[in-house]
């Protein structure tokens, strides 16, 4: 066979040209910030000329890496303590959400727990709320002397005064980060287990193995994967998270690497923040190549076959009511506790004060009162408001529309190109930007796109760059949910579609996205929540005609008008959980079922 | 080659010639070449910018659009965009002055304009770079259990009494807060802290830093001084009545203003040795690529004006540099703050704050 007859095979198959495709994209849009990183730690910036001393603006410098690498105590501080500190508050964070999220998982999937609809509608609450809002619902309830003002609700409740631990630093900020992700492990994990097939365990039900030994030998091993990978999402969502340790560890000074990140990014030495940035990547490529070694020994993980299978739900017996109501009034505490108190905020005048007379609906429909919030008016009738949460939808739809469907394709391209490196590479690329801090992955398409760039005019202050950069930062939910999709799914369903000649178009559109809906529309919701609620990815790059709703909610939190940003993040949540609803009712698919981890 | 030069000779005389008839503009063709226009696009580091722009829009008809953002990402946005040559911000309200004249006012970034009529009105040594307002940061304690002042020395927030009690915006949060510590540690300030621990304690001041500036930074902050997010959250902590111990806190003394909304009791001390507080300027700025220079020349004049300053002039903190603006019936006069205050040194700043920043992250 000729080289151009090997091409032209090689093209016919729909998957190469997708890979190909894809290859080159993410190549540019990924690769190319990277290097664009690793230049920025070796170059002297504009602030920095009084640093770097006798440099100029431009030169290379060995400068950054020296300080940040090998300077005693600024290194220290700068590095190794907040890494130590990243590393520490990330595990735990992730050990809590996989606990939670794995337990509640397969309580509502595998038993007969009661009130499952209800939970697994309520438990997501956390993961749609912005996670600084946790955070201050945290600092609301346990504030003790230490910051002084009103005194947090638990104390003006109980008496007790919380210990400074317990109030700020790394407790708190792996309690609250671990609560905003359980939510995410439940759904990935949730959906391996609603998928798998119960053969086996009916199997080694028939042979009369202990319950406890399905769970050891059958059960977590098929889950492990998804563990893994969930483990991996989150330890990366949790290294890169900067608002709720600024919010949680500033009192007490307790640094991490993203405080460090912010610090020097926006102050004098971005330089330093560049080479931050690549200490994340990399810890979080280590984590990658574990988790993808681990993958790789498996020889496959099929759960769906074109044989039919049902699952038969573990009962609970005498436990089944008790267990419900302790998932049920957990779940009040964590999701809707922190909402109740953020209504009830909004209300309220004089922060602190609950009387009745104090009680007031300017927050919301008042007109602009010099002496409040700068004059700013209730949130309904504030046209920015209305223009952000138009901006919001708006970025967020368009956004999930094109990460859900080019991930969807790098899923169905990458499992069925599977064991070549070029499948390995696009899903590497694909899932790269999942590795990169959303501050630090803003600021470099900040400079890449603030100037016309291999001839492409300059798109900077366009909606369009936004919706780039969102859908390149969330591609790997999307093409995780549909590699994972794809892999659950067996080779056969499709072969008996091409073997009658059905066009690849309409075997993708009739019986591949069908079968696993749920888990591509997986890929189309992850994407949507988290850019409702994202805010360091945008920030550097939103120009004021399309400045979105989190901008807002975090200014008014950071300027201390919380009833304000109270009031547009209850908005958020009922966008998110309308949406949520819709999608449901249209489709039968939902951000709490069925997401093929 | 003649002809080159004639040509270039013609260029030069007519853009001599379009430079000129700017300068000349009368007030009435700024606002007709202004309305051509039709719009502004501002940037603003404080957001009442938004409340003045309904007046603007009122009055002229110009419509604005306007963004509130914080120091350190104006600078970067105005970096990027400017040296992108992108249409970004038309002008600028700025802070942060180390960084301001370092990177955006160096560069030729940011444009000075100072409008005909205000020519006369703002004192020379606020017209390069134009200054909009002076901002201060001041010591406010909680004056619910005593009026009198709670200190006299700022040493004596080194000492155990005050430790825990005291708060300050983290000066990784907010350039100007950074800017503060800086000039503590020139040879200025420095000398005076020194002063000014003889004279608190007879004694002369061990080193164990590089001067009395650095070694009061590190008294400061390992003294349980606790860092905040933002002064109006500070303010919150530090002013609610009904706490058991009385606290205070070094931040913008407009905070002040929310005591009624808020249920706050909040008092500044004017009397400590050697400063109360600090001041620093917020910069009118037009941007090299401004696309509506006029409106945004407009506007500029317009925020000088009574009217324009009139969402700042209602409360405290808040100073003008048109002298013809009074300050509030609660207030002092810049004259009476300026010998109080540590006020930015834009060149020791640039060149010594990093120096600063690290020497604060490396404190435990």
């Amino acid at each position: 066979m000729t080289i151009a007859n090997q091409a032209r095979s090689f093209f016919r198959k729909p998957h190469n040209v997708i890979l190909v495709i894809l290859a080159v994209a993410l190549s540019f849009l990924t690769l190319f910030p990277l290097l664009s990183l690793v230049r920025d730690s070796f170059v002297v910036h504009p602030s920095e000329v009084m640093t770097v001393k006798g440099a100029k603006v431009g030169e290379l410098t060995f400068f950054h890496w020296r300080k940040v690498f090998a300077s005693g105590l600024t290194s220290a501080n700068m590095l190794y303590k907040p890494l130590w500190n990243t590393v520490k508050t990330s595990l735990g964070s992730c050990a809590i959400a996989i606990l939670l999220g794995g337990s509640i998982a397969w309580l509502v999937t595998r038993s007969d727990l009661r009130w499952k609809s209800f939970i697994s509608v309520v438990f997501i609450f956390p993961y749609i709320m912005p996670s600084w809002t946790l955070a201050m619902a945290w600092l609301n309830f346990f504030r003790n002397r230490l910051i002084g003002g009103a005194p947090g609700l638990f104390t003006a409740l109980t008496g007790i005064e919380t210990a400074n631990w317990f109030a700020y630093g790394a407790f708190p900020i792996i309690v609250v980060q671990g609560l905003h992700y359980a939510p995410f492990a439940y759904i990935l994990i949730g959906g391996i287990l609603r998928n798998m097939d119960a053969n086996l365990e009916e199997a080694a039900t028939i042979l009369k193995a202990s319950r406890f030994k399905i769970l050891r030998r059958i059960t977590l091993p098929i889950v492990m994967p998804a563990v893994l990978s969930t483990f991996l999402l989150t330890f990366s969502s949790c290294m890169s998270a900067f608002a709720v340790p600024a919010f949680l560890g500033t009192p007490v000074r307790f640094n991490v690497l993203t405080t460090q990140l912010y610090r020097t990014l926006n102050g004098l030495n971005p330089g330093y923040g560049y080479i931050l940035a690549l200490v994340m990547i990399v810890i979080g490529t280590g984590i990658l190549a574990v988790n993808q070694w681990f993958i790789g020994k498996r020889k496959s993980y099929t759960t769906i076959t074109g044989k039919g299978s049902n699952i038969s739900l573990v009962k609970l017996k005498a436990l089944r009511t008790p267990v419900s109501l302790l998932v049920v009034v957990f779940l009040a505490a964590i999701a809707i506790l922190p909402l109740v108190t953020f209504a009830v905020e909004s209300f309220i005048m004089a922060p602190g004060n609950y009387s009745f007379s104090n009680l007031t609906t300017q927050f919301w429909i008042g007109p602009g009162r010099v002496d409040i919030g700068g004059g700013e008016p209730g949130i309904l009738i504030n046209k920015y408001v209305w223009l952000g949460l138009w901006n919001s939808i708006k970025l967020s739809v368009v956004v999930a529309l094109m990460a859900g469907t080019v991930g969807g394709l790098a899923g169905y391209a990458i499992s069925k190109a599977r064991g070549t490196r070029l499948a390995a590479l696009v899903n590497n690329l694909a899932f790269f930007p999942y590795l990169m801090p959303a501050m630090a992955f803003g600021a470099i398409y900040l400079s890449m796109f603030a100037r016309p760039f291999l001839g492409l005019p300059s798109i900077y202050g366009t909606f369009a760059l936004l919706v780039l950069v969102g859908a390149v930062k969330y591609l790997p939910f999307a093409s995780r949910a549909g590699v994972n999709a794809m892999l659950q799914l067996s080779g056969e369903i499709e072969e008996a579609g091409v073997i009658l000649g059905i066009p690849w178009r309409k075997r993708i559109t009739r019986i591949i996205f069908p079968i696993q809906k749920a888990s591509f529309l997986s890929g189309y919701l992850l994407p949507f929540i988290s850019c409702m609620r994202e805010l360091s990815l945008f920030v550097l790059l939103i120009s004021p005609a399309n400045r979105v709703l989190t901008t807002m909610l975090f200014q008014y939190n950071e300027k201390g008008w919380n009833q304000y940003a109270n009031a547009i993040n209850l908005i958020i949540i009922v966008v998110v959980l309308s949406f949520n609803t819709v999608i449901n009712k249209v489709t039968g698919a939902s951000i709490d079922k069925g997401i093929g981890g | 080659m003649k002809r080159v030069i004639l040509s270039a000779l013609l260029i030069a005389a007519a853009a001599m010639a379009l430079g000129a008839q700017t300068k000349t503009m009368t007030h009435d063709e700024l606002v007709a070449a202004a309305k051509a226009e039709g719009k502004v696009v501002v940037y603003s580091i404080t957001s009442r910018i938004a409340n003045a722009a309904t007046e603007f829009e009122k009055t002229y008809g110009i419509k604005v659009t306007a963004s509130n953002l914080k120091d350190g990402e104006l600078i970067e946005k105005v970096t990027k965009e400017v040296g992108g040559g992108i249409q970004g911000a038309d002008f600028v309200i700025c802070q942060d002055s180390g960084r301001v004249f370092g990177q955006l006012i160096g560069p030729g970034y940011l444009v000075n304009y100072v409008p005909e009529t205000m020519k006369n009105v703002i004192p020379a040594a606020y017209q390069n770079p134009l200054t909009f307002q002076l901002i201060n940061k001041v010591f406010i304690f909680n004056d619910e259990k005593t009026q009198d002042p709670v200190i006299k020395n700022v040493w004596e927030l080194t000492e155990a009494k005050w430790k825990g009690k005291v708060q300050f915006k983290d000066p990784k949060m907010e350039g100007v807060n950074a800017n503060f510590l800086t000039m503590l540690t020139s040879p200025e300030w420095s000398a005076k802290l020194d002063k000014a621990y003889s004279d608190l304690y007879g004694k002369k001041l061990k080193l164990t830093t590089k001067n009395a500036g650095y070694e009061w930074i590190k008294g400061f902050f390992q003294n349980g001084l606790v860092l905040g997010n933002s002064d109006t959250t500070i303010s919150e902590n530090i002013g609610i009545k009904g706490q058991p111990a009385t606290t205070m806190g070094l931040f913008v003394f407009s905070k002040k203003r929310f005591d009624a909304t808020k249920n706050l009791t909040l008092k500044p001390m004017t009397e400590v040795a050697p400063f109360t507080g600090f001041i620093y300027p917020a910069f009118l700025q037009l941007t090299k690529n401004a696309k509506n220079v006029n409106a945004a020349k407009l506007f500029i004049e317009f925020l000088l004006t009574k009217e324009g300053f009139a969402p700042w002039a209602k409360d405290v903190g808040a100073y003008s540099t048109n002298p013809s603006i009074g300050v509030n019936a609660d207030d002092f006069p810049v004259s009476f703050w300026a010998p109080r205050l540590v006020p930015e040194n834009p060149k020791y700043i640039f060149e010594n704050r990093s120096d600063v920043e690290e020497f604060i992250n490396n404190l435990q």
